[in-house]
């Protein structure tokens, strides 16, 4: 018997010590993910003009000073989902934590574990008088509309919350929606361009997310826009639960390398984690890949010999211009289209030729100025 | 009766009372204990952080009636592993029952009405949906009960494959056919169900909800069929020892079909009433990792009705709090499901924490269950 | 192994393989949709067989062993862990970090493990509850540090991930080039050549899977041919017969149980660090469980258990190859177009398995069962 008591203590200094020595050591900050800009970022000008509201907070009795006016408070709420999912929600996050700097907002997040407690974490924001609510998910539409008519004077951004602009939307909630279409039909078409078999692949979480879908379709229409020949071979993750369709890197992995196998050579990552998977096992076969939502030259360092660029929606920025747009009081009301374009080249700048460059830049600017569509409906139907 | 004989028989009650109350308490005790060292070490404040979980969780009446909201499908599908673990059966698949029950109320709730073409009263529509959600969550837990009744095949890897049968299943109805087809309506969900479908609210404002004391009166109705009746000394006997229960002349193989199957219909009852009283609806994401949660109740309360209910709203609190514990201090959530592993770690080696706070043990030692062979 | 249930494995995964064939015959070569659809599942069957055979070892001794999930979640997040803190703080260089994050994993699988051999062997925890509490701990425990290592700025990380040390790489074995000079001999025809690819990628493994399938043998060795096997054997069978002549119980019993640890942490290092280098929560989704209905579907041998891998593996080949080609599924197949219904056939296959229409499953006799002298 001693000797488990003896055990026992051992594993636990043991973990004491493991977790004693994560504290103090000092070493050099990791890369820093720089947003890049580039000329590849489509400028924001379909926001709906807005009438300033009214921002006087209410008196009401809470644990925070976010009651003060002088206090510009923001509340980001999660999906089913982690803050440090290193994708979606972290970027919403990011755009927060811009205004914390540029701003001087004080930011604080909540992550829902049950769907059922959105309701519950927007009011815990909403109760201590915050003055924005970032939501960040469709999801969680339901629940931001219903908050936005029981606090009507907090600010709340919605994203990828299309607004049904057909009935009126409160005044105070605007939803914060990208057009995934064209970033997809932009690296489809970069894609149809590089391949040399002719056969192109995109490994996606479930298209049961309207975002996922658009990326999906668009990959076809842009590939099929430059050589209706291409074969496009997009795999879809939906045979597992919503928790899991997007952090599912080792599905991914796999799925890109059977397509690796039937030919493929250019590979598409969109959806999370799952994407990731597919990016580096694409990379780690010496096979083209293009990531997804960032420029994930910078957070995918596995992927970056091969990376050819990557169908961006620029989260952060959108979070945080609507952030600002609600402390300077010109917030919009409706739908907010954010920014989407495609990432720079980087490594493989040298290997894409110039011609093929100069139709990238052609079919950018016909997707701004509207010559060129997607042909891509809003949701699956 | 004679005076001193009811003094022996309060004395002995004492005995089992503190026995089955006082280390499930050390238990908790200790875990918490732990759980504010780890959140000191890693450099938080663990008073504030246990503020906040108190605050949250019973800080006010909305607090309360969050916690009740938690605490109700908590509550049942603890009861329905408990059950099985009276009937000597283990039931991992609280998880596939509850989905399966959920969806079959949903549908009934929302679409019942279309296909008769015509609304239903409240009183007719209501028993329906809920009637599904038990008849969908009894199958799915009388299939693995037949089958370790008639073949042996162990019930909690049947179970665990029906579990997966049933994600795949709610997964794809929720994806395609059950899909709600508003077309601004993206995601894998019901469409809503209809007003006369639902459990209304308690208090109008707050949404703690009459499921919840539906919760309570099931945690009477399961104590009172297991001790008062024949069929419940019958469960608690096979669940004892099959074999003499087989030579008492109970029908073993119906019996163990049956508990799954009642288990089952509990589990599947704690989906029905998320989705009748709270969400109208049922969606991917709902009530996710129920199943395990669900046995940690269940042993916590030491299988017993009353400490089902009890160990439902402690771990009720511990998520619902958890949500303002966060928000005071940032301290991850995950902290919560390491405090739970501890309880249940203490719990189920309940030697630990009699060495520990130096107690002996009283009585004999209860099975649980039996090797894949029993 | 008895040849009725080999040969039902044999047909079910025959069956897997001929609908993908049959369906994408009018785009590929039979032979590369066979080659490239077995590739896949040997890949993924990798942490199911190692998972059936953590489970073997421990169930053998009589110790049941539902905590192979958590003990493979576990050992994903420690040796990802141990290989990024090599490659981040001290600078290793790839190799080093990554072999030191194996190693980190099959430690971390063998420790969890030894918490469930002294709650189960000592303290006579109900072996099932013992299991359940690895699985709640590792997720509380993978969550929690996950998240204050790689959010927290405080950390040593600063609240980032690092760039991850890098994958295990494939280890090219020349077998095409073999099959190819040996095509050579016989006039190089084209059904020759492409032959020879798939069969090649077969055989291009990374060197979890192949160990996977070295231990198989090993290990069906080691239980069979070998003294430490029949003592295992006997202690799971008859323990209070093994005592009386004078094997000791319950040291085989730990060490069998911390074998099968070790064996569940190389299943874990395979998610992340021969799949993908990052970790997420949760991200063993389930596979430890599969892995037990593999062992059981196995019959508890180490063949048995692989080839019922296999199966599950195939299946979700299957899964993802029928995605390449669903276009040409003719509608009125529209059940094999739908990943959900295909994703449920192993999942039914084992719960027949288990009914004994092909045979019946045994487990060791003292499975479950504490000894007491």
């Amino acid at each position: 018997m001693k000797k488990i008591y003896t055990l026992f203590a051992l594993v636990l200094v043991a973990s004491m010590l493991l977790a004693a020595c994560g504290a103090p050591a000092a070493t050099p900050a990791p890369v820093a993910t720089e947003a890049a800009a580039a000329a590849t970022v489509a400028p924001a000008d379909t926001a709906a003009p807005a009438e300033p509201t009214a921002t006087t907070a209410a008196a009401a009795p809470a644990t925070d000073d976010c009651k003060s006016p002088d206090l510009f408070c923001v509340g980001v709420v999660t999906d089913v989902g982690k803050i440090d999912d290193k994708s979606f929600n972290q970027s919403a996050w990011e755009g927060a934590k811009q205004a914390e700097t540029d701003l001087g907002a004080k930011v604080q997040y909540i992550e829902t574990t049950d769907a059922k407690d959105y309701d519950k974490n927007i009011s815990t924001f909403g109760d201590a008088n915050y003055d924005v609510i970032v939501t960040i998910g469709f999801a969680l539409g339901e629940a931001t509309a219903k908050a936005a008519a029981t606090y009507p004077d907090i600010k709340f951004i919605g994203v990828d919350q299309f607004q049904d602009t057909t009935k009126p939307v409160p005044a105070n909630l605007v939803g914060l929606v990208f057009p995934e279409d064209q970033a997809g039909f932009l690296v489809g078409a970069l894609a149809a361009q590089m391949t040399k078999t002719k056969k192109i692949g995109g490994v996606f979480g479930t298209d049961a997310v309207p975002p996922v879908w658009r990326y999906g379709e668009g990959y076809k229409a842009g590939a099929a826009y430059i050589d209706p020949t291409v074969e496009v071979t997009a795999v879809y993750h939906n045979d597992v639960g919503f928790d899991k369709t997007f952090s599912d890197p080792e599905w991914g992995a796999t799925t890109a390398n059977g397509m690796i196998d039937k030919g493929v050579d250019v590979i598409f990552g969109g959806g999370g984690k799952t994407g990731n998977g597919a990016v580096i096992a694409a990379a780690q076969r010496n096979v083209y890949a293009i990531g997804v939502d960032s420029d994930q030259y910078f957070t995918l360092p596995e992927a970056q010999k091969m990376l050819l660029s990557s169908a961006m929606k620029l989260i952060t920025p959108g979070v945080f211009d609507l952030i600002k747009m609600a402390k300077e009081g010109t917030f919009p009301s409706g739908n907010y289209v954010g920014q989407a374009g495609y990432a720079p080249y980087h490594d493989l700048d040298s290997v894409v030729p110039d011609a093929v460059k100069a139709k990238m830049q052609e079919i950018f600017k016909g997707l701004l100025d509207g010559s060129i569509k997607t042909g891509v409906s809003p949701a699956k139907p | 009766m004679e005076k001193k004989d009811l003094k022996e028989k309060f004395k002995a009650l004492l005995v089992t009372v503190g026995d089955a109350v006082l280390v499930p308490l050390l238990a908790v005790f200790t875990a918490i204990i732990i759980g504010g060292i780890v959140i000191a070490i890693v450099g938080g404040d663990p008073f504030a952080a246990y503020k906040g979980l108190f605050q949250g969780a019973f800080g006010s009446v909305k607090a309360l009636s969050e916690t009740g909201v938690w605490a109700t499908p908590y509550i049942f599908a603890g009861l329905a592993v408990s059950l099985a673990f009276k009937g000597g059966l283990f039931n991992i698949g609280a998880e596939g029952q509850l989905a399966l029950g959920a969806v079959a109320s949903a549908w009934v709730g929302y679409a019942l009405p279309q296909m008769l073409g015509f609304d239903l009263p409240w009183f007719i529509h209501l028993p329906l949906a809920i009637g599904a959600g038990l008849l969908f969550g009894f199958i799915w837990g009388a299939i693995p009960g037949a089958l370790k009744a008639y073949t042996g095949a162990h019930e909690v890897i049947n179970t665990i494959m029906m579990n997966y049968i049933a994600l795949n299943w709610v997964s794809y109805l929720l994806n395609g056919p059950m899909k709600d087809k508003n077309p601004l309506n993206v995601i894998a969900r019901t469409p809503l169900i209809a007003e006369s479908a639902r459990i209304p609210p308690i208090f109008a404002g707050l949404r703690i909800h009459w499921g919840f004391v539906l919760a309570i009166v099931v945690a009477f109705i399961v104590w009172w069929v297991l001790w008062k009746t024949t069929f419940g000394f019958e469960i608690r006997t096979v669940g004892i020892n099959p074999d003499a229960a087989k030579y008492a002349g109970i029908n073993v193989k119906r019996i163990m079909t049956l508990t799954l199957g009642l288990s089952g219909m509990l589990a599947g009852l704690a989906g029905t009433v998320e989705v009748t009283a709270l969400n109208y609806r049922h969606e991917l994401g709902f009530s996710t990792g129920y199943g395990f949660d669900a046995i940690a109740i269940a042993l916590l309360g030491k299988t017993h009705p009353a400490g089902v209910v009890l160990a439902a709203i402690l771990f009720a609190a511990m998520r619902n709090g958890a949500t303002r514990m966060q928000f005071l201090t940032q301290i991850p959530v995950d902290i919560i499901s390491v405090i739970q592993a501890l309880i249940l770690l203490f719990v189920a080696a309940d030697a630990i924490v009699r060495y520990i706070y130096r107690i002996r043990r009283s009585g004999g030692k209860v099975v649980l269950t039996r090797g894949w062979g029993g | 192994m008895d040849w009725r249930r080999f040969g039902f494995i044999a047909f079910i995964i025959a069956i897997l393989f001929g609908t993908v064939v049959i369906v994408g015959m009018s785009q590929e070569p039979p032979i590369l949709i066979i080659g490239s659809m077995m590739a896949t599942t040997i890949a993924v069957a990798t942490p199911l067989t190692l998972g059936a055979l953590s489970g073997l070892f421990c169930e053998r001794s009589g110790v049941v062993n539902i905590g192979i999930e958590g003990m493979m979640l576990a050992a994903a997040f420690f040796g990802w862990l141990a290989s990024i803190y090599m490659s981040a703080i001290f600078k290793f260089p790839i190799a080093p970090s990554l072999i030191i994050g194996v190693i980190a994993a099959i430690v971390s699988g063998g420790l969890f493990a030894l918490l469930h051999a002294v709650l189960s062997i000592t303290y006579k925890v109900d072996q099932i509850i013992g299991g359940t509490v690895i699985n709640i701990l590792a997720v509380g425990v993978t969550g929690f540090l996950n998240r204050q290592l790689f959010f927290d700025k405080s950390s040593v990380f600063h609240g980032e991930v690092p760039h991850a040390a890098g994958i295990l790489p494939i280890i090219h074995l020349p077998v095409k080039e073999g099959i190819t000079a040996l095509c050579g001999l016989f006039g190089s025809s084209d059904g020759c050549l492409v032959t020879a690819n798939a069969i090649g990628k077969i055989f291009d493994q990374k060197p979890i899977a192949i160990s996977a399938v070295l231990l198989v043998f090993i290990s069906h060795h080691i239980l069979f041919n070998t003294r430490w096997g029949l003592r295992t054997r006997a202690v799971g069978e008859y323990p209070k017969a093994a005592d009386t002549v004078g094997i000791n119980v319950i040291w085989m019993r730990y060490s069998n149980v911390v074998i099968g640890g070790c064996m569940a942490g190389l299943a874990g290092a395979y998610f992340t660090l021969e799949s993908v280098p990052s970790f997420e929560p949760l991200m063993t989704n389930g596979r430890g469980f599969i892995a037990l209905a593999a062992l059981i579907f196995g019959n508890w041998t180490p063949i048995g258990a692989w080839a019922a891998s296999l199966v599950f593996g195939a299946s979700q080949a299957l899964q993802i190859n029928l995605q390449f080609f669903r276009e040409s599924i003719p509608p009125e197949w529209g059940f094999f177009q739908n990943a959900y219904n295909v994703g449920q056939i192993p999942y039914i296959l084992t719960m027949l398995i288990l009914t004994g229409i092909i045979g019946k499953t045994t487990a060791p006799a003292a499975d479950g069962q504490p000894y007491e002298k």
